[in-house]
């Protein structure tokens, strides 16, 4: 689909359709009796908008047409005519979505029509953490936070904590305004799904500020490397549609993918070799090949690499560094080959499972495709974009922030269920003088809080958010072109009011003004709203001969040196003998997106597992234990356990035990409750650069519990043929 | 490969909807369930239910395991009503609630349906799932609901439509137009999703829409085709 | 069994008989009464249930994706299957002028009657929505709709409503020269309905004439269609192209099963009926060991029968029905497999097959365990093809009975007895007729 026949967008979304929050009564009663003007019955329109279920940041439409919710007034009961959505699909002139959209942001509109979302602010009446609220009015929360920020900014502004998700755009630069204009500290960053060990290897390897881009639709031999890139990756929708072209859309090319990965992710599952690694040995492997690649003189562009760097691969015990990761020679030897001699070789890592020497596997990776010359060519590694790294929050562990908070801000982040129990987070939380959330859900975090502000679902607020990877330079945009459903307000315009009481100058930024900034200048607005976005050409397209990124700043930096060490963990192997890797799931993603009874009831890719997700136990200890499917065992660390149900999966690694993030919330509606939180035992462990959390760095011991069937499967078989079927 | 899959059916109508799915493009991320949910109101089933194996998936993705740790390979299979040709749910119904309609859509008459599930015993692929409740949705996520798809009662059948309500509105849309309907201008829900552009719907009437030139394809092969219920839907192997 | 000879049914005067077999009819015993109101108490449960299920949605019967025919499909073809008892025997026994039949017959004619009530509630109460059931029948209406006649579903239901509809004939035709007398002999309601029911009959030979002649017909008739009932139920399964049903043996299999069924059921309400009512001087031992040969015969038909349908999926070695096969006989239902076979073969076999061993109570016994054992057959021919279809894929875990779906079942038994005891109440359960009147031949 081109421009010109991209006919579902209409512009109504400059139109009447935006009514703002409903403050007085009177006003309320009108929509009863008028209809939104630009909605008729039977008629659809498709309206552009920004997903909001994860922090890529795809462009999506919307079709809107006109529904009836029942209301009450005074005790009737009336239908209402509103603007409802129906359907959320990518939107096709988004170059990063291409008109399609994974299952989250499909089901991103139950989030909209979740019956458990606040219909508008709240005050904490029981204690902490039981999520006990009474509804208030605006004026009344508005001054109860002007209160509680100028008594902390009195005090020291630096107790003002803002949490807000990762996502670079109009939320982000406002926050950041209101925040300079307190004089509080810039906001701050903590999400499983960021990846900032991604960004950090992109500096320190090739100078690049953000992420880079995987050329995967162009190259010939992939080597995946820990990044479950079709999974839950940077995303899923963009490399899910670059792996398609990658396989069968060229007429005589079918590129080849190995994925090497502590687990048979998606994308190892997808791929035509998968080379299970021992967690946090992925550097020793990447290692190896750079000196099998360089002593082979398989690797065409050797001479770019730093000295320092090549010697370091060279350098390499190759045995040793084999017997770490558990590949063995011949396999190691083969893949040095086939990148070496594939056309378009590309080597993609990535931090799906996090561990304490992260870092240093995705440099060696980065190095690779130094090596092997693909840096800004088709079919290789390209640039990041947007260079917005100055519009993110920073990525920072935020524990101790919590700790020392006076006043903490929840935004889009949910830290009592993404830190590990260890961390005393939930103490920290319980501990914070006060805690506002923005969020529209009461989730673990926000229990906690004094007061809840809740901001318009995404699908009901305008906003431009920069994509966290995209091919050429581009923002998308959403306008609000439905009435919200309740007394909502966007957080943009809370923070304007909060503004407003304590006489601090803030105004907030329109999503049209960041939007413009980026798209520059001629380029209208109404076009830009029209498509749901600017977007520049791509870049891949117009790509330069590569740059040599790495020498230059080889040449003005001293030279690095190429690190391979092991993986730290935590917990004794001989008393903890497994290790355990929560990943994000396809479904959940980092537990966002367990209110949505779609993807409840979606069954998991790997398990089939619906409604609460299994930790998966591979064939062997399965069988030592006497685990059968769908029985109930505990996994216990040094810090904590769980009890959840078992899956036995024909591809885990032996010693490995995986578990699905996302199930065992204790708040966050009715839908999300099942099941156990993987993260909760895991132990406070970080990796040092940048304070991520090593999610796979806890050793575990396992133990069956009994044989409840808690484990709900919609395909309980995972072989093609019975056990009576062959003999 | 002699003999052609696609030209097998004598053409009665102007159209004949088909489907190709590409396994080698497929990844198994399941948008195609979750835009099928959001298409076609499907009932969202709660967990007591859902652990009789009474979920609806429409669309769903079969996966197999093969070989043993460390060679194991996945087979992800999208799998919806395949729309035989000969689809053996159709003669047993009792009440003609099952419907072969004259472009080859196999079509379920909710109103006529009396809920005897003979159907669903004989479909080889086991597509066809049942209202065992009336369905339930916790207010507002009605709101959500498709008007162009009836929500289906307590005590009936339903099934994959191939999106029946988009295949009309592409045949009207033509017609005001003027003009043929377009290859690649019907798009089902889970083909409009699939981010890897695995799936392709499409006039197999016509020799030279996509989803035509696919199934004629060295990779095509149809499910369980020595059942001999001549499938619409043309699943595209993995080849090197 | 010596000593009962001597006060047969031959010997003793007409008047006699007649008293014998119409005291339960005058009389009311406190046992009766209790009995009578325990099994209504019972079938009533069961109507509660079915009423509970249309109320909440068939979803409260534990049927899953892809068990879709479940408890109630099997509790039909079992009930069906019993209903073999009565007017294949008669009529055979009839057409065959075998003598000692004559007390047997109108016991096994009301078998039929009640059983295929029973059978024929079953397909209803296992639709999603049995409020329309009569779309499957074909009566003219403004939409022109017909049902599909293609439909194995609808040849059923013709064929059932056939079957329910020559039996009730076969029932009442040999009745009216009995309800005659009764009227002759009663006073008040009994008299009524006895004399509504006797539609007039004298007793002239014309009558005579026409009685045996109608007889005769329909004996023949009710044979054709007996077979054809049981043939069209088990293509209910056969027509299917699910692994292990679409089989050409299921006809005639079907048709042995349920004569299997329908002897072990007879041979035990007789025992029943000829404790409970005195009866032991008309239903002598000569009928059980009788009807028992038949039993025995049928057994080593349906062992046949069973060998060749399992050997022959075996032997074809095909993968879809091997795993159906592979559950039942070494999975998780070879249990019931096994003890099917020991019910519906070993034990009929021995206790049977060996003259010493067999008297009233044994064949009682094997008579109980047959319908065990056949009930066991019929859910191991519905449960493991349906749970197992070709795709493992849509294989889910199994498919366990909701408390509706057994107190049903349940309850249908309580309502077959009820049922039993109120015609026992209300007909003579022995046609006395038969034994005064000889037909010339």
């Amino acid at each position: 689909m081109d421009r010109r026949n991209f006919f579902k967008i209409v512009s109504a979304a400059s139109g009447g359709l935006v009514t703002g929050a409903c403050g007085k009564r009177g006003e309320q009663l009108i929509p009863l009796l008028v209809a939104d003007r630009d909605v008729v019955p039977g008629e659809e329109s498709w309206q552009p908008a920004v997903c909001g279920e994860c922090d890529a940041g795809c462009g999506v439409i919307v079709r809107v047409m006109r529904g009836e919710r029942v209301i009450e007034v005074k005790g009737e009961r009336l239908r209402e005519p509103v603007a409802c959505i129906k359907k959320v699909e990518g939107n096709p002139l988004d170059p990063v979505s291409g008109g399609r959209l994974c299952a989250r942001g499909q089901a991103a509109v139950q989030g909209l029509y979740n019956p458990d979302r606040l219909r508008g602010p709240m005050r904490r009446e029981g204690p902490k953490g039981q999520a006990v609220f009474r509804g208030i009015e605006w004026p009344e929360a508005v001054q109860v936070a002007v209160e509680r920020l100028k008594r902390a900014r009195e005090r020291d502004p630096q107790g003002i904590v803002y949490l807000a998700g990762p996502q670079a755009g109009s939320r982000a630069r406002n926050v950041r305004a209101f925040l300079e204009a307190l004089g509080a500290p810039p906001p701050v960053t903590f999400s499983l799904a960021d990846f900032p060990l991604e960004r950090k290897a992109a500096e320190t390897v090739h100078g690049w500020q953000g992420l880079p881009v995987y050329d995967l639709a162009n190259a010939r031999y992939v080597l995946g490397v820990g990044a479950d890139f079709l999974g839950t990756w940077v995303n899923p929708v963009y490399y899910g549609r670059q792996y398609g072209h990658f396989r069968q859309g060229r007429d005589t090319v079918r590129g080849t993918l190995v994925q090497a990965e502590s687990r048979l992710s998606i994308t190892a599952q997808s791929a035509d070799r998968w080379v299970p690694v021992t967690p946090g040995a992925e550097v020793f492997f990447l290692a190896a090949l750079g000196k099998l690649l360089l002593d082979q003189s398989l690797a065409r562009n050797a001479g770019v690499l730093p000295p320092a760097i090549a010697e370091g691969f060279r350098s390499l015990d190759l045995a040793a560094a084999l017997k770490t990761c558990g590949v063995t020679e011949h396999r190691a030897r083969e893949i040095a080959q086939e990148l070496g001699r594939s056309e378009a070789p590309l080597v993609i890592a990535g931090t799906s499972e996090v561990h304490t020497n992260s870092l240093q596997a995705l440099e060696a990776a980065g190095y690779l495709n130094v090596m092997l010359g693909n840096v800004g060519r088709p079919g290789g590694v390209l640039p990041p974009a947007n260079d917005a790294a100055n519009q993110r929050p920073a990525f920072t562990n935020v524990v101790p922030l919590i700790a020392k908070a006076q006043v903490l801000i929840l935004d889009g982040v949910d830290p009592a269920y993404t830190l590990p129990a260890a961390t005393g987070v939930r103490a920290a939380l319980e501990k914070v003088e006060t805690t506002i959330s923005f969020g529209p859900f009461v989730n673990d975090s926000a229990a906690y809080a004094d007061l809840l502000l809740p901001d318009h679902h995404t699908l009901e607020a305008s906003a431009a958010v920069v994509p966290a990877v995209t091919p050429g330079s581009g923002v998308m945009v959403s306008t609000a072109f439905v009435q919200p459903l309740y007394t909502t307000r966007a957080t943009e315009q809370v923070l304007a009011d909060l503004a407003k009481a304590m006489e601090v100058e803030f105004q907030p930024i329109a999503a049209r003004a960041v939007a413009q900034e980026i798209a520059g200048e001629g380029h209208a607005w109404d076009e830009i709203q029209q498509q749901g976005g600017f977007w520049a050409e791509r870049q891949a397209e117009k790509a330069a001969p590569p740059k040599p990124a790495a020498r230059g700043r080889a040449a003005a930096e001293p030279p690095r040196t190429l690190e391979v060490s092991a993986a730290s963990f935590a917990g004794d192997a001989a008393q903890f003998p497994f290790h355990f890797q929560p990943y994000l799931s396809v479904q959940h993603l980092d537990g966002r997106g367990a209110n949505l009874p779609w993807m409840q009831e979606m069954p998991d890719p790997t398990s089939s597992a619906m409604w609460g997700l299994p930790v998966e136990i591979d064939t062997q200890t399965a069988g030592k234990l006497g685990i059968k499917n769908g029985d109930l065992v505990r996994v216990e660390s040094a810090h904590g356990r769980l009890d959840a149900p078992a899956y036995v999966h024909p591809g885990a690694m032996p010693g490995v035990l995986s578990m699905p993030i996302g199930s065992g919330h204790q708040h966050y509606g009715r839908y999300a409750g099942r099941g156990a939180n993987p993260l909760a035992i895991l132990a406070p462990v970080w990796e040092s650069t940048t304070g991520a959390l090593a999610l796979g760095a806890t050793r575990v011991r396992l133990a069956k519990l009994g044989p409840e069937k808690q484990l709900i499967q919609f395909a309980p078989i995972d072989r093609e043929h019975g056990p009576w079927g062959y003999r | 490969m002699g003999v052609s899959l696609v030209a097998d059916q004598p053409k009665a109508a102007e159209h004949r909807w088909g489907m190709a799915i590409d396994l080698d493009r497929c990844t198994g991320c399941e948008a195609c369930v979750v835009a099928c949910h959001a298409e076609n109101n499907l009932p969202v089933i709660e967990p007591a239910e859902a652990a009789r194996g009474r979920t609806v998936h429409w669309i769903r993705v079969d996966r197999y395991y093969e070989g043993e740790f460390p060679d194991v390979k996945v087979k992800y299979m999208p799998v919806l009503c395949q729309h035989c040709d000969d689809a053996p749910c159709e003669p047993v119904c009792p009440v003609y609630a099952t419907y072969h309609n004259p472009e080859g859509l196999n079509v379920q008459v909710y109103n006529r349906c009396v809920g005897t599930r003979y159907c669903a015993n004989n479909c080889p692929y086991s597509v066809r799932f049942f209202n065992f409740f009336e369905p339930h949705w916790d207010s507002p996520l009605e709101l959500q609901h498709n008007p162009d798809v009836a929500v289906r009662m307590v005590g009936v059948m339903e099934k994959c439509t191939f999106c029946v309500q988009r295949v009309q509105r592409g045949k009207r849309d033509a017609k005001e137009a003027g003009q043929p309907v377009a290859d690649g201008a019907i798009q089902p829900a889970c083909v409009q999703s699939c981010p890897a552009e695995a799936m392709v719907f499409g006039d197999l009437s016509d020799p030279e829409s996509k989803v035509s030139r696919l199934a004629e394809s060295g990779r095509a092969t149809r499910l369980l085709e020595d059942l001999g219920v001549k499938p619409k839907v043309f699943y595209l192997q993995k080849a090197k | 069994m010596k000593s009962n000879m001597a006060t047969t049914v031959h010997t003793l005067p007409h008047d006699r008989l007649q008293e014998d077999v119409w005291r339960p009819l005058r009389e009311t015993s406190t046992r009766y009464v209790i009995t009578v109101l325990l099994v209504g108490a019972v079938a009533l449960w069961g109507l509660f249930c079915w009423g509970y299920q249309i109320h909440k949605g068939i979803g409260v019967v534990g049927k899953n994706r892809p068990s879709m025919w479940a408890f109630y499909i099997l509790n039909f073809v079992f009930w069906i299957g019993i209903s073999h008892a009565g007017t294949l025997i008669s009529a055979i026994l009839r057409l065959t002028h075998a003598g000692w039949r004559k007390p047997v017959t109108r016991a096994a004619e009301a078998i039929t009657v009640f059983c295929l009530m029973i059978g024929g509630l079953f397909p209803i109460i296992h639709l999603g929505r049995p409020w329309i059931f009569y779309y499957l029948i074909p009566y003219p209406n403004q939409r022109v709709l017909w049902p599909n006649f293609r439909s194995p579903l609808v040849w059923d239901l013709t064929a059932i409503l056939t079957y329910l509809t020559g039996s009730v004939l076969f029932l009442y035709l040999p009745m009216i020269p009995d309800l005659a007398q009764l009227a002759l002999h009663t006073t008040g309601w009994r008299r009524f309905l006895y004399r509504t029911l006797a539609l007039g009959w004298t007793g002239s030979d014309r009558e005579w004439h026409a009685l045996e002649r109608a007889m005769k017909l329909m004996a023949g008739l009710i044979l054709a269609v007996a077979v054809s009932v049981h043939t069209v139920v088990a293509w209910d399964f056969a027509m299917a192209i699910a692994p292990l049903w679409h089989s050409t043996i299921f006809g005639p299999y079907f048709v042995v099963g349920a004569i299997f069924s329908g002897i072990a059921a007879l041979l035990l309400i007789m025992a029943v009926i000829r404790k409970f009512m005195n009866l032991e001087a008309y239903l002598e031992p000569r009928h059980f060991e009788n009807l028992s040969r038949l039993l025995f015969l049928m057994c080593l038909l349906w062992l046949y029968f069973t060998v060749s349908e399992n050997l022959t999926a075996w032997y074809g070695n095909q993968p879809h029905e091997m795993q159906v096969f592979g559950t039942r006989v070494r999975g998780q239902y070879a249990p019931w497999f096994w003890l099917m076979v020991v019910c519906n073969f070993i034990v009929p076999f021995v206790l049977l097959g060996i003259r010493r061993l067999r008297n009233i109570t044994t064949i009682s016994i094997s008579s109980v365990c047959v319908l065990i054992g056949m009930w066991l057959e019929r859910f191991l021919i519905v449960f493991p093809t349906l749970a197992h279809p070709p795709l493992a894929a849509a294989w889910t875990t199994g498919y366990n009975p909701t408390w509706v779906e057994i107190s049903i079942a349940v309850s249908t038994f309580a309502a077959m007895a009820l049922l039993y005891l109120i015609f026992s109440k209300l007909f003579p359960i022995i046609a006395v007729w038969e034994y005064r009147y000889v037909p010339d031949e």
